[in-house]
């Protein structure tokens, strides 16, 4: 039953100013697709395209091979999830639901069934004959959710919906989310600006930034080899420092000063020329501290326990800043002014160039082993 | 989204232009032409207006509208003021009570204030005869300058109050404690932190009580004698005027209008750069006093409430009273004035003025719903100068507006004078504005993504609007049809220069025979329209659980 989603080449311009342009993308079917990105990249933009709110000003969103472009959003059989839930105040829980039914001359038979079998699967079958303004945030955002599925619509849209729970909450609904789609099995696209809950939540994320897709991969993949600076930042936490990139007879090796360079593997050998700059990107747990004489050096600025692990904010000889994560229970923890060296574990860590800013890994990198 | 032109939103936008544009546009420029055009030449001429300031006789009405207004405007502050700060911050015994009645005293139309205080203070009024007894004095009654003053200061006060009452409410009490954590004494606490905070309020109330008081016909025309302010001349001029020359009373109207439209921009800039958006998590409460200042408090209120709520009393109470020939009360009760105004006469007064305050407010709330949801979701420029131009009617005085309709309508192609149509329309324009207002603060808080879901879910632009809109939007819708049909019961300035034999209203029956000295039949239709008023408020209140209006 569920349909694929494609996106080709949509513009969107807001006067005149081209808030998405040329955008393409492939949701493929039954799958739970994120739109990742901060507040104003053209995520929600994209999203209410998909829908019909906004119009296309060129370029084709197609259904299944059906270009939807000028079908009117009520013929659209797509289900929205708002963001502050949207439900209708002077209904019922079960008017809300049967709402789309009615409109969609639904008979009375298949909706009672219909509404039942959907109040079980979000769980909210005690609340029927409720108003809404008497239920929870994460009740409501149910309530939300079946209304918009009981229609069966070809594809569900969630404009960032859990951003008004609190943070346990939203926990609890992410998951219930994740389980429902399953469920059901509808190909969803999911907007937000947490990486974190895009991260739990998605088969799939395109991270997002000024209107431009950065990214499209798995949450693994954009969380461990990150295609740019960007998308390094944004995704987790990323120290970034300077770089080179030397050519030896037996490889490539990125000296990070005078004394300390790691061989790497897994770079795009014919985009890199000898003596290249630039920046490589290390996450707080890619570093080691370390007793050898070779490394970074840097002296420990603050410390912060935090139970799991300690992090350490140490400024570097080179003057730049980084955070260090080290397990609280293996190593004991070292006092703030201490001065340390630092290893990196050269097969996580990224390199980028230092213009183009776009990631030098070769493809599938993160498994390649010499 | 919809790029279709002829869309229901579309379709009523320009029928509502067109209306506004018929029946308040064109008969305001109707005035003015008359104003400034020699009625039989054609040309271009200010005589008029030089006619008008070349006698004291005439521009002296400016000034007294001017006295009259200022001074009135400061008393209902100076009691509203501190009336609301003892009601917030004072425990005070019935303080919901009180409230409703400076409520019910508000919506009560002011001539039958300044009737029901000639019955007290008036030349033979009660208490007058009682202190010339008395003090063996020869106080001839409260009229003129001091009458009005009297008059529209009580019933403007509440207004004052109730919109401080708000402000106070919105006023967080942290504030307070802060200044008083930082050293402040009570009376600097006061200066220095709660004035400076409802100061707007104070403002935007007081210059509606200004736009109210100056445009009042009843009060001056009843309890004025030869005490004149603006709208007083303008209705004489008109009434001596029709039939020949009304570009005399058309140029009055001009002036009059130029004053309350600079009044009307003056009020909205200031309201525009004096708001602050305050939300109180945390509101004054209300605290016992003890002893002396307590009891003191408790008289205050009382007195101010008692005195607002006098004139209700006074007209429902000589209403039992019998009379000889309608003039003299005999000092004995009896429901003979309910049987002169029932049964001795036709009802068409009291029947008129519910047809057609029906008919007016049916008209008011649908069109209401569409002009607030237009102006604020669909906002483009036709929509803009709907929005602009709903809010004319809140700067035109009834007088001008009921000149200004028996110019436009009185040939064809419009001929509607005279008819129930032309009551109603003058009814729907001047009373529309509280609808208005209300509607479109409660669509404001509707958010757009509830629109948006209903017709993700399959409705079309329509069904949402009549299915979720408007079912969302009717309590606010309400709160302020309640204030524009109790306003409409009480019209009086347009009503008096529109009406005709076959639509002659309750307010203008009370006015007709309070001129006529037919007391006893003035105080039983004043009571008529009194206890409707007070019923639909306390019906609203009852059915919609509020114990506030939307002014």
């Amino acid at each position: 039953m569920s349909v694929s989603v494609n996106i080709d080449k949509v513009v969107k311009k807001f006067g005149e100013d081209k808030v998405i342009d040329k955008l393409s993308l492939d949701i493929q079917k039954g799958e739970l697709f994120t739109l990742l990105g901060p507040s104003g990249c053209g995520k929600t933009t994209l999203l209410r395209m998909i829908i019909g709110f906004h119009s296309i000003d060129d370029g084709q969103i197609k259904i299944d091979d059906k270009v939807i472009n000028h079908i009117p959003v009520n013929k659209r059989k797509m289900g929205m999830v708002f963001q502050n839930y949207a439900i209708f105040p002077h209904m019922t829980v079960e008017d809300n639901i049967a709402f789309g039914l009615k409109v969609n001359k639904i008979g009375k038979e298949e909706m009672t069934e219909r509404i039942n079998d959907i109040l079980k699967t979000v769980r909210i079958e005690e609340h029927k004959t409720k108003k809404p303004e008497n239920l929870s945030g994460g009740q409501q955002q149910r309530i939300a959710l079946a209304r918009a599925l009981v229609i069966h619509p070809k594809v569900l849209l969630m404009d960032e919906p859990l951003s008004n729970l609190d943070a346990k909450l939203r926990i609890e609904m992410r998951n219930a989310i994740k389980n429902i789609q399953q469920e059901v099995g509808i190909t969803t696209v999911y907007v937000t600006h947490d990486q974190e809950e895009a991260l739990a939540i998605s088969d799939r994320i395109a991270v997002m930034n000024k209107g431009i897709i950065q990214q499209i991969g798995k949450p693994e993949e954009i969380y461990s080899r990150p295609a740019n600076v960007f998308v390094s930042q944004f995704i987790g936490t990323s120290n970034i420092i300077k770089g080179i990139i030397k050519k030896k007879e037996d490889g490539l090796y990125v000296h990070l000063n005078d004394m300390y360079s790691v061989k790497m593997n897994n770079l795009k050998q014919d985009e890199i020329v000898d003596k290249q700059e630039v920046l490589v990107s290390v996450r707080p747990q890619e570093f080691i501290i370390t007793n050898k004489e070779s490394g970074i050096k840097g002296e420990i600025d603050s410390t912060m326990f935090l139970g799991l692990n300690t992090h350490y904010f140490v400024n570097l000889d080179s003057g730049e800043r980084v955070e260090v994560i080290q397990d609280s229970e293996e190593e004991e923890i070292l006092p703030e002014g201490k001065d340390i060296n630092l290893n990196i574990k050269s097969k996580k860590i990224n390199i980028y160039h230092a213009d183009t800013k776009e990631t030098l890994i070769k493809a599938g990198g993160h498994d390649e082993q010499k | 989204m919809n790029k279709n032109k002829f869309n229901l939103w579309n379709i009523s936008s320009v029928i509502i232009l067109l209306l506004m544009l018929t029946f308040i546009i064109y008969p305001l420029f109707l005035i003015l032409g008359k104003g400034i055009f020699n009625s039989e030449t054609g040309a271009f001429t200010l005589s008029h207006f030089i006619h008008f300031f070349e006698r004291k006789f005439y521009y002296i009405t400016i000034l007294n509208s001017f006295k009259v207004t200022i001074v009135s405007t400061i008393l209902a502050v100076i009691i509203g003021l501190p009336l609301a700060y003892m009601l917030r911050k004072i425990k005070i015994f019935g303080s919901k009570f009180i409230q409703i009645i400076v409520i019910v005293s508000y919506i009560s139309p002011p001539f039958i204030g300044a009737y029901a205080w000639i019955q007290l203070l008036g030349r033979s009024g009660v208490i007058t005869k009682f202190i010339n007894d008395t003090f063996q004095l020869n106080f001839d009654g409260i009229y003129g300058f001091a009458g009005i003053v009297l008059v529209l200061t009580l019933q403007s006060f509440p207004l004052v109050f109730i919109y401080i009452m708000g402000a106070l409410k919105n006023l967080d009490n942290s504030l307070v404690e802060a200044a008083e954590s930082l050293g402040y004494s009570n009376f600097q606490r006061m200066t220095k932190i709660i004035i400076p905070l409802i100061m707007p309020t104070i403002l935007a109330s007081s210059l509606l009580v200004f736009m109210r008081v100056i445009a009042d016909f009843g009060t001056p025309m009843l309890i004025g004698e030869g005490y004149r302010t603006m709208p007083v001349l303008i209705y004489q001029q008109f009434l001596s005027e029709v039939g020949g020359d009304a570009g005399f009373a058309a140029a009055i109207a001009t002036i009059f209008v130029i004053i309350t439209v600079t009044l009307f921009l003056l009020q909205r800039i200031l309201s525009r750069q004096y708001s602050y958006s305050m939300s109180a998590l945390k509101p004054m409460q209300a605290e016992p006093l003890s002893g002396t200042k307590n009891i003191l408090s408790h008289i205050v209120v009382y007195f101010i409430t008692f005195i607002g709520i006098l004139p209700q009393l006074v007209v429902i109470f000589t209403s039992f009273l019998e009379t000889s020939g309608g003039q003299v009360y005999t000092g004995r009760l009896s429901l003979e004035n309910y049987k002169n105004i029932l049964f001795d006469r036709d009802l068409n007064a009291i029947i008129n003025t519910y047809k057609m305050g029906l008919y007016a407010i049916i008209i008011i709330i649908v069109i209401g719903i569409f002009i607030s949801y237009l102006t604020v979701r669909k906002r483009n420029l036709m929509n803009s100068v709907i929005d602009t131009l709903s809010m004319f009617p809140f700067v035109i005085p009834g007088s001008v507006l009921g000149i200004a309709l028996v110019f436009a309508f009185s040939d064809e192609p419009i001929f509607i004078t005279g008819t129930i149509l032309i009551m109603v329309i003058a009814f729907v324009i001047r009373r529309m504005p509280y609808t208005i207002r209300s509607s479109t603060a409660i669509i404001s808080q509707i958010s757009p993504s509830i629109e948006e879901a209903a017709i993700s879910l399959g409705a079309s632009e329509t069904k949402t609007f009549y299915r979720i809109i408007v079912p969302m939007m009717l309590p606010g819708v309400l709160a302020g049809a309640i204030m524009s049909w109790v306003t409409i019961l009480g019209e009086l300035s347009a009503s008096i220069i529109l009406y005709s034999t076959e639509t002659q209203t309750l307010a203008v029956s009370i006015y007709t025979e309070v001129i006529r000295g037919n007391f006893g039949n003035a105080s039983a239709y004043s009571a008529v329209l009194t206890v409707t008023s007070i019923l639909s408020l306390l019906i609203f209140f009852k059915l919609t659980g509020k114990k506030e209006v939307d002014l």
